[in-house]
């Protein structure tokens, strides 16, 4: 299977994913609820100070971007594991990577809307500026999401046909998400100062290497996480 | 407020119980497993 | 029926049991006489005038630090072998590594809480390389509960080596990401340099620790291929008991 094969079953993978409707309107509902709670839990436990909480608002916000994503990757597989659809999916000529990169751009799609919501409501919540945030932060935004999303995805893959998963799928992807949760909280908090130092450079550079080492790495590697 | 003493002591103490406390763990594991391999092949033998 | 090798008996040849051999003994024996002798030594060696008698926990912390982190580049190494040839034995070694890595990680990060404390006054410093430490621990703790709650062999070697290779290469980007995070908000660093009279009885514990961790290593890694042996006799067992119903 060429190239333009390879590309034509991840799209119509990724928006079958996002267009089972019922399933996806429901989890998205639910994260970006949980999202929203935390982001009020995390004012009740710092503020209520304005300056405090605005100190804090990089920090939290990419933390709670983190924590309720996370259910996304919980639910990504479940489809496929209840209807056996993975099994078929996997008997098809074709790349494993094709797999992947459909549920990457799924689950890259899904949080992306996830956040068109929760960044404005921390923005109000925090008092953010967002006239420096703006339009700095979307890159920040996309990058450290790819990141997430694709180290959200993979484990995922495992996590999900483990009786554990809800304990295993966090222990592992926590960790690894640490480079992005530094770069992006110092990036924003960068942005929000206006960038006196002119770090924005270091990070966007640490977030781009880190989304190119890990996409190739997971890329390279799925195929041994799916066969069986 | 606790002399030096206390705090070296407290590292070499707690690094050699540690290493020991592996090194035993191990020695347990080999043992344990040196039976078990021991157990099936005489099951094996005695089945086939 | 008999007179073949059976899978079972190749799968076993295959992890190389044989007794253990003189080296290995070698390096036990040695290992522990040259630990106990080093650390005798760095013990008494004579205080420092900055740092006072507590550079002797210098001794213990810095090779425990350093040879820690053959346990995550073994598991690595390991990891990729197994990926390139699948072969269990190369699964087996790695998991050894991260195991003993963890048990060394750990304890670095108590003995660096230790010597924090009366250094600096607090238990806990945000530095790149305790950091690094305890990141490198929760990864090796997140491979080993994969390892224990994956039952299927081959899937469990699978994805612990995807799982390790992965964590290894996040181990070193966290280490660069948080002195670069570090200089940003705390210009003064405290390293730990060592000075110059301490260098010899330093680079002799190192030694000697290195040949602690390859004891240990070699000695856990002959348990994982004896119990994978068991495990694949019991599976052996089962079917034979299972064959002679299915007549």
């Amino acid at each position: 299977m060429g190239m333009r094969g390879e590309i034509y079953r991840a799209t119509s993978l990724a928006l079958k994913d996002l267009t089972t409707e019922r399933r996806t309107k429901a989890n998205f509902n639910a994260v970006v609820f949980l999202a929203g709670l935390m982001l009020l839990l995390f004012g009740f436990a710092l503020g209520p100070d304005a300056d405090a909480l605005r100190n804090a608002a990089a920090g939290v916000l990419w933390l709670t971007v983190l924590f309720s994503g996370v259910q996304a990757f919980h639910r990504s597989y479940e489809v496929e594991l209840e209807t056996g659809a993975l099994e078929t999916l996997l008997s098809y000529p074709g790349s494993r990577k094709a797999i992947f990169v459909g549920k990457l751009l799924a689950n890259l799609a899904f949080i992306l809307l996830v956040e068109v919501i929760v960044v404005p409501v921390s923005a109000v919540l925090y008092n953010l500026p967002m006239g420096r945030l703006f339009p700095g932060l979307l890159p920040v935004l996309f990058l450290g999401t790819l990141g997430f999303v694709t180290l959200g995805t993979f484990y995922g893959a495992m996590a999900s046909r483990l009786r554990a998963r809800d304990v295993l799928l966090p222990l592992l992807l926590f960790p690894m998400l640490i480079p992005v949760l530094v770069a992006s909280v110092e990036a924003t908090s960068a942005l929000m100062v206006g960038d006196v130092m002119g770090e924005m450079a270091s990070w966007i550079g640490l977030l781009v290497a880190f989304d190119v080492i890990f996409l190739f790495a997971a890329l390279l590697t799925f195929e041994t996480v799916v066969e069986e | 407020m606790p002399s030096e003493w206390n705090y070296i002591m407290a590292a070499y103490g707690i690094t050699w119980v540690v290493l020991i406390g592996y090194g035993i763990h191990v020695v347990r594991r080999l043992r344990a497993a040196r039976r078990d391999n021991e157990e099936m092949r005489r099951t094996l033998e005695v089945e086939s | 029926m008999n007179s073949t090798e059976t899978p079972v008996d190749a799968a076993i040849a295959e992890l190389r049991l044989g007794a253990p051999s003189r080296w290995l003994w070698g390096t036990t024996i040695v290992g522990i006489l040259a630990f106990i002798g080093t650390q005798i030594y760095g013990f008494t060696t004579p205080s420092s005038e900055e740092m006072g008698n507590l550079v002797k926990i210098m001794f213990v912390h810095v090779p425990t630090a350093e040879i820690s982190f053959l346990g995550v580049l073994l598991m690595f190494i390991a990891s990729v072998l197994y990926l390139v040839r699948r072969q269990e034995r190369h699964d087996l070694l790695g998991a050894a590594g991260a195991e003993v890595g963890a048990v060394l990680t750990a304890l670095t990060l108590v003995q660096g809480s230790i010597w924090g404390r009366p250094t600096w006054g607090v238990w806990w410093t945000w530095d790149a390389r305790l950091t690094s430490e305890a990141v490198m621990l929760v990864i090796l703790v997140g491979y080993l509960a994969l390892r224990a709650f994956t039952e299927d062999s081959g899937r469990r070697a699978r994805w612990s080596a995807a799982v390790a290779i992965l964590g290894a290469l996040n181990a070193v980007i966290v280490y660069w990401s948080v002195q670069w995070w570090r200089t940003l908000h705390q210009p003064h660093s405290s390293p730990m340099t060592v000075a110059r009279p301490y260098r010899y009885a330093l680079r002799l514990n190192d030694v000697s620790m290195l040949l602690i961790f390859i004891a240990l290593v070699a000695w856990r890694y002959r348990a994982a291929k004896l119990e994978r042996a068991a495990e694949l006799l019991r599976e052996e067992a089962a079917l034979k008991q299972g064959g002679s119903y299915a007549l």
